[in-house]
């Protein structure tokens, strides 16, 4: 029985392959699944590669790393629990050359270094790599062949630092334990350890690691160890999770979060598929069963036929997704240097499977309807109600699926989904209204549009679900596409504006003097300057942080490192308090923080929760008094977790301060007499930020732009699929316009007004969700004020308006071919 | 003034995939407005296509058609807007009412008492408690007289009806060609019918068949030049 219904299916399937919902179908099943499938095939080849480079990279079995040195006591207990022990330091600094400088990780190994892998230098800077043993001899120095040539250096040169000259002697190729930089793509200097303690940093600038040689009982003892006596420190081994493994989860996570809007068209355009598969699946399950077959016989055709079309389509999307996923691999292959591309069938089943089931679910309104009515029902396409709202629920349960399985950023899904929601009930409101009113006000004119209006009216169910689907589109379209424009344009303006065009992220309490004096020597203008203490969350309500949550998300990212602590006793004037209470000045409970809202949502975090951080060497308990977030107008500068000042008495970690500073063209030369007293000072500048800016913003384009043709491609579809599932109605509609005396042309101009009236509420709708989104997400995301450029947004809703048209009176042209006769021939 | 449609020598074919088939040869016709006709005769005969013609929606393999009006002859594609069609599947939008059914030409001429005209319109077809009902809640019988109501609305010169009774039971058939007959004679608009019923047919004034490519009248009464 199985064989034969399938044989039938696949009867049916063939016959019915070329019609054009079919087609349609298959175009928005396929753009899906070769956007899920490269996705999850690029993941899975990221995971991999950073596995595999975790076992080469880490130069050690396990390395340990924290700011403060290790004191005589705990490196005698880890000597105990190791074979062998190398340590490194490092502290980033600015070098300089002539009249250049440029930022570096200046670091000191000792003579043990490396433990594993293959330390390589080279006597030239294009010459070959020679294995070394140990690092560089007191008074050299070894620079990567970036720093070597952008300071113009040779060897044998001397650069100053602080004061004290190192000769240039060898040009570093390859480090062993690279990976604890892996996400980084600063230049790199390495120096002999009595070099580094004689150039005098600051203890607190100084990063330690410690890499040891460990077997797996080794390596289990010293994760205990370090969770008992280090809890502030990290721990990276073998076997264990890449530092960068997280970060591409959130990567991965917000791809998948964004195809949520790319679900939410396939849902339109296949719920407008399903219309017409249902009416030709009732027709001939009806057949069936008038001649006596049973009613699973019409499910099951059903079921195989909409299977036989995924099978049928998969070689396609297989051969497209892995051309895509090659060209992403090597795309990728500047930021994960030795990334090689290979396919997998494990991710692709999974990836197959679980997106077969979302069609399925999509699809399953047709089966439902085939089992619930009746022959008679059937054969006259009259479903049930219940057909209506199963086949809306099916969607919602697939979209929050979807947003579940790729959340990992609460806030951000919460106005990614607002905005989705507010743009539908926008469009809704906007469809009913405004037909609703242009109807009442035409009514006492005459000619085409009135009728136009009225006859969309009437169709209010349809047409609104049309202006959904292409609104839908056109939002995302333009979101994606102001937010990349934006992005670029408001931050460097805000910066500036508020910021000044040079950043201290990082200087000491004596650097910090010595600038102001500086500054108001050259009449310098600080506009901004904000003490902070450097401290690591290590449990949230006496949990350890890693088994408080395990959720990948940006503020997790963050908190995994030390954050920055800032003290304060008035709410800073760019917050404002969301909920709790700021502290009082004469409060003598110091143990208080207020914690930024987003971390709060992120990690599920409320007021009273208690936070342990580490300062210093020291372990301090505060609880959650109030939740803040960031206000425009007061600049930029602010802190995810702020305590009162009276906590100072009580913890004893080093002061830093970050400040903003406005500079002529002509003082930018006074920063290079500054980075040479203080190489360790963190100081950007804004032309530095917008380089680095540029870059980043070139990657997001790419990306944007791919995801962008996605979204154009599924766009069409569902103007395709709405035009498709109207066709047959709209063809009666101008047959019978035409009996009624009408030309052909009467119905084209119908048509053009109907399209332009579709594309404009289409357009209104989403500029107005865009602009809901910007308020919504720009203020919470990147922290930029939103002004939107109106000329941009009505240029924009010109060109919707004209694409969406064209685009519509093309889809519709095969309604204009009707005729009288076409209505007498249906007897 | 009294106007008429009038065929000359009208021959209709088309090429099938191997031979060309001929409808009808040199086939001569007048309609006058304010008279019913109707024209019987085999399934495919080429009454349909006779039917097109005499609307002047299609042309004619060979011959003329002549539309006079008010004294002054014009080709049938003048016709254009003083007919009304009736169509055996009625061809009701069924997203609208009965009242906005039949408002529609009216509303496309942008008539600015379209939904009066429709109610009273209704009203003679006898369905003035069904106007706010959709078609899928109508019976055959009343979908029929929605369509009826329609095709009179806009007072056109003549009504071609194909088939109108043919999806309908004797009754609701017969009752139907009433209402047909008695609106179009009260409207003073050209009626013709084309139907497999000989009781319909026999209800109009003069009766065509067509077989063979030939038109002929039983009756003797009609006006075949």
């Amino acid at each position: 029985m199985l064989s034969q219904n399938l044989r039938l299916a696949w009867h049916f399937f063939q016959q019915q392959k070329s019609a054009s919902y079919q087609r349609l179908l298959r175009w928005t099943q396929g753009i899906l699944m070769i956007f899920i499938i490269t996705l999850s095939l690029t993941s899975n080849s990221i995971q991999d590669y950073l596995q595999n480079n975790l076992q080469g990279l880490l130069g050690a079995d396990a390395v340990i790393s924290q700011q403060p040195m290790l004191t005589q006591q705990q490196l005698s207990a880890l000597s105990k629990l190791t074979n062998k022990i190398a340590t490194t330091q490092q502290v980033s600094t600015t070098l300089t050359h002539g009249a250049q400088w440029q930022q570096a990780k200046l670091k000191a190994v000792d003579d043990s270094y490396p433990l594993q892998g293959e330390l390589l230098t080279a006597t030239t800077l294009h010459g070959t790599g020679q294995v070394t043993k140990g690092g560089p001899n007191t008074g050299d120095i070894w620079l990567d062949a970036r720093l070597f040539a952008s300071l113009s250096l040779n060897i044998g040169d001397v650069i100053v630092i602080a004061g004290q000259d190192f000769i240039v002697s060898r040009v570093l190729l390859h480090e062993p334990d690279r990976l604890m930089e892996g996400h980084t793509v600063a230049m790199r200097a390495m120096i002999n350890p009595a070099d580094m303690n004689g150039l005098g940093f600051s203890a607190e600038l100084i990063r330690h690691r410690y890499l040891v040689n460990a077997d797996t009982e080794q390596t289990n003892q010293l994760i205990k160890w370090q969770q008992a006596y280090l809890p502030a420190a990290q721990v990276y081994h073998k076997k264990g999770n890449h530092p960068l493994a997280l970060f591409w989860k959130r990567t991965e996570n917000f791809l998948g979060l964004a195809s949520i809007i790319l679900f939410f068209m396939a849902a339109i355009a296949i719920e407008q598929l399903t219309q017409i598969h249902m009416k030709k699946d009732q027709y001939f399950s009806a057949i069936c069963m008038s001649l006596g077959a049973s009613k699973l016989t019409g499910v099951q055709v059903s079921m195989f036929k909409w299977l036989l079309g995924i099978v049928t389509l998969l070689p396609a999307v297989l051969l497209l997704s892995t051309a895509a996923h090659w060209s992403i691999v090597n795309w990728l292959g500047g930021t994960f240097s030795d990334l090689q591309w290979s396919w997998d069938l494990w991710p692709v089943v999974r990836t197959v499977a679980a997106i077969s089931l979302v069609f399925a679910v999509f699809h399953a309104p047709v089966w439902f309807s085939l089992y619930k009515n009746s022959v008679g029902r059937l054969f006259h396409n009259n479903n049930s109600g219940l057909s209506h709202w199963f086949s809306k629920m099916c969607s919602l349960l697939v979209l929050s699926g979807v947003a579940v399985s790729y959340s990992d950023n609460g806030l951000l899904t919460l106005m990614m989904v607002s905005a989705i929601v507010i743009t539908i009930g926008l469009m809704i409101i906007m469809s009913w209204s405004s037909l609703t009113l242009g109807e009442k006000l035409t009514q006492q004119i005459s000619g085409l549009i009135p009728f136009a209006l009225f006859m969309m009216k009437q169709r209010i169910l349809s047409k609104s679900t049309q202006i959904i689907g292409v609104g839908l589109s056109a939002f995302m379209l333009l979101f994606t596409l102001m937010l990349l424009k934006d992005l670029g344009a408001s931050m460097s303006s805000y910066q500036r504006e508020h910021d000044g065009n040079v950043i201290v992220s990082q200087a000491t309490q004596g650097q910090m003097t010595h600038i102001q004096t500086w500054a108001k020597q050259n009449a310098i203008n600080i506009r901004q300057s904000k003490p902070y203490m450097y401290a690591k969350l290590i449990a949230v309500n006496e949990q350890r942080l890693a088994a408080f949550t395990q959720k990948p998300s940006d503020s997790l990212a963050t908190l995994s490192n030390a954050i920055r602590l800032h003290w304060t006793q008035v709410i800073p004037a760019n917050n404002r308090v969301v909920s709790g209470q700021w502290w009082q000045s004469n409060s003598q409970d110091w143990q208080q923080v207020s914690i930024e809202q987003e971390i709060m949502t992120d990690l599920g975090l409320t007021l009273g929760d208690s936070l342990t951080f580490v300062v210093g060497q020291q372990s301090i308990k505060f609880t959650i008094a109030a939740s803040h977030e960031f206000k425009p107008g007061g600049g930029s500068m602010t802190f995810w977790v702020q305590m009162p000042p009276a906590a100072l008495a009580h913890i004893g970690g080093a002061h830093f301060n970050m400040a903003s500073m406005e500079l002529s063209d002509q003082q930018f030369h006074l920063l290079t007499p500054l980075w040479q007293k203080f190489p360790t000072l963190r100081m950007t500048s804004l032309k530095e930020m917008t380089a680095r800016f540029d870059n980043i913003l070139a990657m997001i384009t790419k990306v944007i732009s791919g995801f962008s043709l996605m979204i154009i491609l599924l766009a069409s579809v569902v103007i395709l699929a709405s035009v498709n599932a109207l066709e047959l109605k709209e063809k009666k509609k101008n047959s019978i316009i035409m009996s009624f005396g009408f030309t052909r042309g009467t119905c084209f101009k119908l048509n053009i007004i109907e399209w332009l009236v579709t594309a404009g509420i289409t357009a209104a709708g989403a500029i107005l969700g865009t602009y809901i989104a910007g308020l919504l997400i720009y203020q919470s995301q990147f922290s930029l004020t939103y002004q939107p450029d109106f000329i941009w947004l009505l240029l924009t809703l010109s060109l919707v308006l004209c694409s969406v048209t064209c685009f519509g009176i093309y889809a519709s042209r095969h309604s204009l071919r009707s005729s009288v006769r076409t209505l007498m021939s249906e007897a | 003034m009294s106007c008429y449609i009038e065929l000359q020598n009208i021959s209709q074919s088309f090429q099938a995939t191997q031979s060309k088939v001929t409808l009808f040869n040199n086939l001569n016709l007048r309609v006058e407005q304010g008279k019913s006709y109707a024209i019987t005769g085999p399934s495919g005969a080429g009454k349909s296509s006779l039917l097109m013609l005499m609307s002047g929606l299609e042309q004619p393999t060979s011959g003329q058609g002549i539309y006079s009006k008010n004294g002054q002859s014009h080709s049938l594609a003048y016709l254009k807007t003083d007919i009304g069609f009736i169509f055996q599947q009625f061809h009701l939008l069924p997203e609208l009412t009965a009242l906005n059914n039949v408002a529609l030409p009216l509303k496309l001429r942008g008539d600015k008492r379209a939904m009066n005209k429709a109610k009273i319109w209704l009203e003679k077809v006898g369905l003035q408690h069904r106007e706010n009902h959709k078609p899928s809640e109508l019976s055959g019988g009343e979908q029929q007289r929605v369509a009826i109501a329609r095709a009179l609305v806009f007072n056109p010169n003549f009504i071609f009806a194909d088939e109108p009774t043919g999806n309908l039971d004797k009754d609701s058939a017969a009752s139907i060609a009433d209402i047909l007959f008695d609106c179009c004679r009260e409207n003073n608009a050209g009626l013709v019918i084309v139907t497999h019923s000989d009781a319909l047919a026999n209800r109009a004034q003069q009766v065509f068949s067509l077989a063979d490519g030939q038109l002929n009248n039983p009756l003797a009464n009609v006006e075949v030049a």
